[in-house]
């Protein structure tokens, strides 16, 4: 795609539009085109929209009738993006990339794609993930693996990893991803772009599919910072209907102190010597940037993964008992009405989210609720307070996004070892921050590799500053 | 390891009716995983500082829209989900049956 419109960032795109050298239907198709071209392979939409261009003309519509009377627009007009499908788009199919909402259609537009409407975005598709949101590599999609468009034989990473793949391909401008337990950073590292989880209740979550309702959230993937500013931008803000939402002045904002924290206690064993090699790079740019670096530590974080997973069965078990066949989606009979909700869900279901909603189960039950769930409710405590207090001292805590590049599809059939991988990004989700994957340098040749900045929360401004520090350093030695 | 009978007893409490041979594969993968997680049960010896979890129920009152409702006008779309409907009603399956205890 040497010199498609596709290639263009969010920025260059909207400038190019406003100064009339483009239209959005000139943008779309060149998307639509890499679509043609790489889709059947990449798998990283499951269903690319039919009206993409009758939603670009109508978009380059109301650009010219605000240019005749004067008025400003948004920096999305008319750019085409890729919806992840588990976020509601009025009339649209949402899955979820599972068999139990294979048809189910979404009678209402999520709180995000009422904001992104406003602004005039163009839909180009929902993009494949790991079914429910659960996962880590978009390998638990009920409608096969999204590939890494950097390595076809690789994971694209997830559960965004559609959304992910989509961006890094040319694919989308952009795209809307969820993260609950580090879904939109790590597709974000493996596949070479921009994602940020934003700070707990900053974007609404209203319209998107509950997984686990004390982690989840809506998060951009974008091709540059300033892009993923953008999106995140025109998502946010307090939501009457999201009672989780906050608003912007919650958190007091905190000037930059320059110096980020890095947890070197958890940089030894298990980190592929290529990603150790990346961080250590961009951690001395950034301090040759005037950045110090400071050595800390967070003793709470050994008991992350696994408090992590106890909240994520226990959730999960409880939001999946919606889907039961009866008022939508899959509908099985069997030959009681216990039966129609086992069937239903033993096959509207896959096998990672079945092993899931038991898991959940169990560690809910009267038996062992104090001994899992009680505990991990805890540790979760203990690790907000470690982390605030850690925030404190410095602008953001560094750690790569995750311990190795894409790996191979299939390479880690056994659920243990997939969990394992998620090490540096559950953190932020179990403490409510903010968090940024950005690409770091790496040598030619060699699979795209993230770095992560946790911030204090509502800090987003601060994971902009460094994220942009990070992009510029790249740029550099580039 | 976990019981062939725990696994089954789980599918019943979570509605799950499991495929042929799940049962052995959900055995390991559950034993596995609850004795990777079960390291948190050495969390509170770690502390000095006694933990106060952060769950706890906020009430608050309901406070009518001034809209009416959210979903307004949304009432066919949510029929047309319904799995079999008759008269614009979502039919369900006859909960009490003569011939249950």
């Amino acid at each position: 795609m040497e010199h498609s419109l596709a290639q263009l960032s969010i920025a260059e795109a909207a400038k190019k539009l406003q100064a009339g050298e483009i239209t959005s239907v000139d943008l779309t198709r060149a998307c639509l085109v890499e679509i043609q071209k790489r889709n059947g392979a990449l798998n990283a939409y499951l269903e690319v929209f039919a009206d993409a261009e009758a939603q670009a003309k109508a978009a380059d519509e109301v650009r010219a009738a605000s240019v005749s009377k004067g008025e400003s627009v948004s920096p999305l007009l008319g750019i085409p993006l890729a919806i992840k499908d588990n976020i509601l788009v009025e009339g649209r199919v949402a899955s979820a990339a599972s068999k139990i909402l294979e048809h189910y259609t979404a009678t209402y537009d999520a709180t995000v794609i009422q904001k992104l409407k406003k602004a005039g975005v163009v839909f180009l598709g929902r993009t494949n993930m790991d079914e429910f949101a659960l996962g880590g590599s978009t390998e638990n999609s009920a409608f096969g693996v999204t590939k890494n468009p950097s390595d076809e034989t690789r994971v694209a990473g997830g559960t965004s990893g559609g959304s992910a793949a989509a961006v890094a391909a040319g694919m989308a401008l952009g795209a809307l991803g969820s993260d609950t337990g580090g879904s939109v950073r790590n597709p974000a590292s493996f596949c070479g772009v921009v994602g940020l989880k934003p700070t707990y209740g900053r974007v609404s979550r209203f319209g998107l599919m509950a997984a686990v309702s004390s982690f989840d959230q809506v998060g951009p993937l974008a091709k540059t910072v300033a892009d993923a500013k953008i999106l995140f931008d025109a998502i946010q803000g307090v939501d009457p209907l999201d009672s989780t939402s906050v608003s912007e002045t919650l958190y007091a904002p905190s000037p930059l102190k320059k110096k980020i924290g890095v947890p070197r206690h958890l940089l030894g064993e298990g980190i592929e010597e290529g990603v150790r090699a990346a961080f250590d790079q961009t951690l001395a740019e950034l301090e040759k940037n005037g950045f110090e670096l400071v050595d800390i530590a967070l003793p709470s974080i050994s008991f992350a993964l696994a408090t992590y997973y106890i909240t994520n069965f226990a959730e999960v078990s409880s939001n999946l008992s919606r889907f039961d066949g009866v008022r939508y989606g899959l509908s099985k009979k069997g030959d009681s009405l216990v039966s129609d909700y086992a069937k239903s869900r033993g096959e509207g279901f896959g096998p990672e989210v079945r092993r899931r909603i038991m898991l959940g189960t169990y560690v809910l039950s009267a038996g062992y609720y104090d001994a899992y769930y009680g505990k991990a409710t805890a540790a979760r405590t203990q690790l907000s307070t470690e982390l605030s207090a850690v925030l404190s001292g410095v602008d953001a805590i560094a750690t790569p996004t995750m311990p190795f590049p894409a790996f191979a599809i299939g390479a880690k059939s056994d659920p243990l070892s997939m969990y394992v991988a998620d090490i540096f990004t559950v953190t932020a989700n179990l403490t409510g921050n903010p968090a940024l994957s950005v690409p770091m340098q790496t040598e030619s040749g060699q699979l795209p590799v993230g770095i992560q900045f946790i911030a204090a929360h509502g800090a987003e401004s601060t994971l902009f500053t460094l994220g942009a520090a990070v992009e510029e350093a790249t740029h550099k030695v580039a | 390891m976990i019981s062939r009978e725990e696994i089954e007893h789980l599918a019943t409490l979570a509605r799950i009716e499991l495929r042929e041979g799940e049962v052995e594969s959900l055995q390991k993968d559950i034993s596995e995983i609850l004795e990777y997680v079960g390291q948190v049960s050495a969390v509170q010896g770690n502390t000095t500082v006694p933990i106060v979890p952060l769950n706890h129920n906020v009430m608050r009152a309901d406070v009518p829209r001034a809209d009416g409702d959210a979903l307004a006008g949304k009432e066919e779309a949510a029929r047309v989900a319904f799995p079999k409907s008759e008269n614009g009603y979502n039919v369900v399956r006859k909960i009490i049956q003569k011939d249950e205890l």
